[in-house]
């Protein structure tokens, strides 16, 4: 306590204190968590069941989170190998959507806004998908128009995903092993 | 061990034995005065953050029921807007739904909430003042017409208890707090479809049940 004035001390410690609580609330919606590939999804942080981490989130964000009997939302802000979602490049989205009565899959900006563009095409629905033969989705987010599932990017630098889940069979209340495979997030052409 | 490979002992007679010091650089270049400052900001700086993270709740002011409450009035359902790039009621909406909210107050009546079925999926979520679910439903757990009755557990305790009444087609939910959000979420299959789903969600209702 004598190199370092105490005021001083004091300052620097609230100050690191409410950093690391500034972080966790802008990086994280809650501790109770499951992962799929690139997906990650909260299933309890909506609900009053939901960890400290999660009350200061939903608390702070402003948003009335999915309740597990309605829906589940799954988030990605990278695709498989890490990269950053790149509104710049073209992002395969293939594989089976897991069992539910209906799901979206929602393209969502930086600061959590929709993407503009002039089709108003803000993402992709279980009704206006495109299936394969195997009831699998092939959905493309590309800057120009792609034929097939094509979610416009804006040329966004930074993207997020939202997949929610509604009506959805499935049990993730375990939180412990992995979620029921989603589907993949792969980077194609990056100009 | 000598006294010399002892480098506090070293620093003693450094110090020419004048004043008994801590060691300078016994640590990497930590003098043990920064190290006991640094253990201070650590225990400090997670007293701050565990003391922050869990006064949150009650001290955020732009929750989902502060964003509402400054729009809509208390007990009446609301249609919430589509959301659109510049424009949202709140955050991370499902723009494939069309929502209507009723920001609830408990503290007279209990709630009796109507929402009828639309055209596709629709639900009905409760939510805390600090924007936490306790309950939520579909359409398919409840039938053509969804209807709810929300009530505090003083009020539910204070129900008249006739069986003929509170049989299967009254569903009670008890909230946990006095005040809180119902959320109603509907599906819009397809694009044309929007404004049919919205007028048929108009039709939903809140109100305090006398």
């Amino acid at each position: 306590m004598r190199l370092l004035p105490l005021v001083f001390t004091l300052f620097l410690a609230i100050l690191l204190g409410l950093g690391v609580t500034w972080f966790a609330v802008s990086n994280s919606r809650g501790l109770d968590k499951v992962q799929s590939g690139a997906w990650i999804g909260w299933p309890r942080s909506g609900t009053v069941k939901a960890d400290p981490y999660a009350r200061a989130f939903v608390a702070r964000a402003g948003e009335l989170p999915l309740e597990l009997a309605d829906g589940l939302i799954f988030l990605a802000t990278t695709d498989d190998d890490g990269h950053p979602l790149d509104g710049r490049c073209d992002t395969r989205i293939s594989g089976v959507m897991p069992q539910a009565r209906l799901w979206t899959l929602t393209l969502l900006d930086a600061d959590g806004r929709l993407v503009p563009n002039d089709a108003e095409r803000y993402g992709l629905t279980s009704a206006d998908a495109i299936y394969a033969a195997d009831g699998a989705i092939d959905v493309r987010l590309a800057p120009r128009a792609r034929p097939g599932n094509w979610i416009p990017t804006g040329a966004r630098p930074r993207l997020t995903l939202a997949l929610r889940l509604y009506d959805a069979p499935f049990s993730f209340t375990s939180g412990a092993g992995d979620a029921s495979t989603l589907p993949r997030i792969v980077r194609e052409a990056c100009p | 061990m000598t006294p010399m490979d002892d480098p506090a002992a070293r620093m003693e007679f450094d110090g020419r034995g004048r004043r008994l010091r801590l060691p300078r650089w016994s640590f990497s270049g930590w003098s043990a005065g920064m190290l006991l400052s640094a253990a201070f900001i650590v225990v400090l700086a997670a007293i701050a953050h565990i003391v922050s993270i869990l006064a949150m709740p009650s001290l955020a002011e732009r929750t989902a029921y502060d964003l509402l409450g400054e729009q809509a009035d208390p007990n009446v359902m609301v249609m919430l807007p589509d959301p659109t790039p510049q424009n949202r009621a709140l955050p991370m909406m499902d723009p494939a739904f069309i929502s209507a909210v009723c920001v609830f107050d408990l503290a007279e009546h209990p709630l009796k909430v109507r929402v009828p079925a639309t055209a596709d999926y629709t639900s009905v979520s409760f939510y805390t003042a600090a924007g936490l679910a306790f309950y939520a439903l579909s359409d398919q757990a409840a039938g053509k017409v969804i209807e709810l009755e929300l009530m505090t557990t003083s009020q539910k305790a204070a129900q008249p208890e006739d069986e003929e009444i509170t049989a299967a087609d009254r569903l009670v939910i008890e909230s946990p707090t006095a005040d809180g959000v119902v959320a109603v979420r509907a599906y819009v299959r397809e694009r044309g479809m929007r404004e049919i789903v919205r007028r048929q969600l108009e039709a939903a209702s809140c109100a305090p049940s006398r």
